[in-house]
């Protein structure tokens, strides 16, 4: 027996493979977030002999709607309507459901950008499907069925998760985990304009929405080096020396989830299972010890530089070039010695 | 009167936690655990409110037994009292099945406001607070910062990525609290002895609930571990200096200068 309050459905009328897309924030592209998500969709949909549908949503998508198609999309099912202006959880999520029941998926993929993680799952108790979150592969398996593939805690085991009864198989996807496919125009596709009746906003109502004034800073998951400090560096003051070494070596600053803990770092600067996928040249982990769920934010870094004072700290497995000493000596002798190769090269 | 309801979970306090091959559910036996600490924050949050405004907190939580623990520590923290739910038939729910409960726990109990962390720290969804709005359909804002009550009505305040959002809901609504925004109050004493002399933790378990079998615990729960697998080690050069930190530096910046990972 299924649960009576889930409606009945017919599993085999369920195909294709969707996204959720959102224009970006200055509304002339699509973000980048679910452009990745598009790449992923095409590897899934071409393993399941399917198509890629989109569904963009918002107001003024329309002159957008040909972007996805470039990226790997077949169908682009676009609701382009005022009522959208605004964006509410319950009911961009509720347009969302309503137009995949129109065409039904198999597959339906959100972005995991803040915005995107609270509407998936109302997404999917709407369907009253199950959802797999921070996914990150996909495949198919020996029965035909989707698997979505996550880390769970112990940060070197992945999970493999399959929806069986219901649909859509439903999954979201943090940013940066899947790459940005490379834009082809050349690329064919179809534009279908939905109308879907948007709900009004029940009890809730925007009042401001104000821009943050970032500081002009490379977000640590575009950085091309990374310095990161663990709990190791024990204070705050120990942060402003790795700033200086990133400084001088043209990179950003960021963390394990010890040291946000301990307020020594921003929560956006996270390294990790639990924080961002990080993708430079060059990750300097400074007194961190490499517990398995830092790690998997790295996988993707080039060269990994490990400082420790504990020769049998984990971190060194995982990494390219080690020094084992206490960074308070180490990290200072660095600055020393880029400095002095900075002011030759400024003579020379 | 402002009724409040708080969502903990009681999660595993280590990083070696391990899943039954079988049925891919936690293995809990012998692992410390602790309140998620997110959830402390939510229970901050609601004491918050409640201390200004006037009402009642309510905490609950669907776990094993030994979760009983962790309520006693928000009861601690000034919380009025606390449900545990607690099934054998709740077990091996996905968030799906978790949303279901504690929908029908807090409808139960009575609301007005819903308070929860933003995700916990063993499988880190953050589903569970869209989905008991949906199953309650009641608006719902997560990452919450600042909250206050003006004429009855919630104005909230977050940020994401790049906007800051002031919203105004009606009760009942449900919010999400921003990890890492809130210092949880420490527990007190006088808080303690009170739960003690009291004891206002209720148990449910589905015979006051009775909820259908299929829309709980496994049964209930569309989604299903298939697998696990070890995740391939990244292969890394694995070079490694010890000595002197001048050294070790120069060491070091040859290596990069040699890789073309810095300019001389
Ligand atoms: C390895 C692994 C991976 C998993 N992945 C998924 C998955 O991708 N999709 C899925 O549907 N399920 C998944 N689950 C099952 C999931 O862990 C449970 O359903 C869990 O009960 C709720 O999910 P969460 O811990 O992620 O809660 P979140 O959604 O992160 O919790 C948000 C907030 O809801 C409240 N809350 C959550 N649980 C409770 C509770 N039991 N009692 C009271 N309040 C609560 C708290 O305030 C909490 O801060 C997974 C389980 C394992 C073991
Ligand atoms: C579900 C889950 C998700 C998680 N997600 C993340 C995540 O996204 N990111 C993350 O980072 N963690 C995450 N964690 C936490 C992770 O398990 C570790 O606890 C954490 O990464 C440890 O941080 P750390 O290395 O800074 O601290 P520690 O493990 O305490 O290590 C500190 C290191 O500093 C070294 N040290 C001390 N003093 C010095 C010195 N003077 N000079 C040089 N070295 C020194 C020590 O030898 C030690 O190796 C997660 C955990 C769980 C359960």
């Amino acid at each position: 027996m299924v649960c009576s309050e889930w409606p009945e459905i017919r599993l085999d009328e369920y195909e294709g493979v969707w996204v959720a897309a959102f224009a970006d924030e200055s509304g002339q592209g699509i973000e980048e977030a679910s452009l990745q998500l598009i790449g992923a969709a095409r590897q899934l949909a071409d393993k399941l002999e399917t198509y890629v549908g989109v569904a963009l949503i918002g107001r003024g998508v329309r002159d957008l709607a040909r972007e996805p198609i470039f990226y790997g999309a077949d169908r682009v099912f676009v609701v382009d309507d005022d009522r959208l202006a605004t964006y509410y959880p319950a009911v961009w999520g509720r347009v969302l459901h309503d137009l995949a029941s129109r065409h039904r998926p198999e597959v339906f993929l959100i972005p995991a950008t803040l915005r995107g993680r609270e509407m998936a799952p109302y997404i999917a108790n709407s369907f009253r499907t199950g959802i797999t979150a921070d996914l990150t592969a996909m495949d198919v398996n020996e029965r035909g069925e989707v698997v979505l593939i996550r880390p769970p805690f112990g940060g070197f085991m992945l999970a493999h998760i399959v929806t069986r009864n219901r649909r859509p198989v439903m999954g979201s996807v943090r940013p940066n985990v899947f790459p940005t496919p490379e834009r082809d125009e050349s690329r064919t596709g179809e534009v279908v304009e939905e109308s879907i009746d948007v709900p009004e906003p029940r009890g809730i109502r925007l009042l401001e929405r104000e821009p943050i004034l970032k500081k002009e800073e490379i977000p640590i998951e575009k950085a091309d080096v990374i310095v990161a400090g663990g709990r190791g560096i024990g204070s705050k003051e120990g942060f402003k020396l790795l700033r200086r070494l990133a400084d001088l070596l043209g990179g950003v600053v960021a963390g394990s989830r010890k040291a946000v803990d301990a307020g020594w770092i921003e929560p956006d600067k996270q390294v990790g299972q639990t924080g961002k996928a990080v993708k430079p040249n060059l990750y300097i982990a400074v007194a961190i010890s490499g517990a398995a769920q830092h790690v998997f934010g790295i996988r993707e870094a080039k060269r990994v530089v490990a400082i420790n004072v504990d020769p049998d700290a984990p971190i060194f497995e995982h990494s390219d070039y080690g020094i084992v000493g206490d960074y308070r000596e180490v990290v200072p002798a660095l600055i020393e010695l880029l400095e002095e190769i900075k002011g030759r090269r400024k003579e020379g | 009167m402002l009724r409040i309801v708080v969502g903990i979970k009681w999660v595993p306090n280590t990083t070696s936690v391990n899943i039954d091959p079988k049925t891919g559910t936690l293995i809990r036996e012998g692992i410390p655990s602790v309140v998620n600490p997110h959830d402390l924050e939510a229970v901050e949050m609601a004491l918050r409110l409640r201390d200004e405004y006037g009402g009642r907190v309510t905490a609950i939580t669907m776990s094993p037994p030994s979760a009983r623990a962790g309520l006693e520590h928000v009861l601690g923290m000034g919380v009025d009292d606390a449900v545990l739910v607690s099934d054998r038939a709740f077990a091996g729910a996905d968030t799906l099945a978790t949303s279901y409960v504690l929908a029908k726990v807090i409808e139960r109990l009575g609301y007005d406001l819903i308070v929860f962390g933003q995700e916990t720290i063993d499988s880190s969804t953050a589903h569970v607070g869209a989905q008991v709005a949906s199953w309650l359909d009641i608006p719902y804002v997560y990452y919450v910062t600042h909250a206050r009550l003006e004429g009855g009505r919630l104005i909230v305040r977050r940020s994401l990525e790049n906007v800051r959002e002031t919203y105004e809901l009606e009760l009942p609504a449900l919010i999400s609290v921003a990890m890492h925004t809130l210092h949880p109050r420490r527990v007190r004493l006088s808080h303690k002895l009170r739960a003690k002399l009291e004891s206002p933790i209720e148990t449910w378990t589905n015979r006051e609930l009775g909820l259908e079998p299929d829309c709980i615990g496994l049964k209930g729960s569309p989604t299903a571990l298939s697998k696990i697998e070890m995740i391939p080690k990244v292969p890394r050069k694995n070079e490694i200096f010890r000595g002197d930190p001048r050294e070790a530096a120069k060491w070091l910046v040859d290596k990069l200068i040699e890789e073309g990972l810095l300019e001389v």
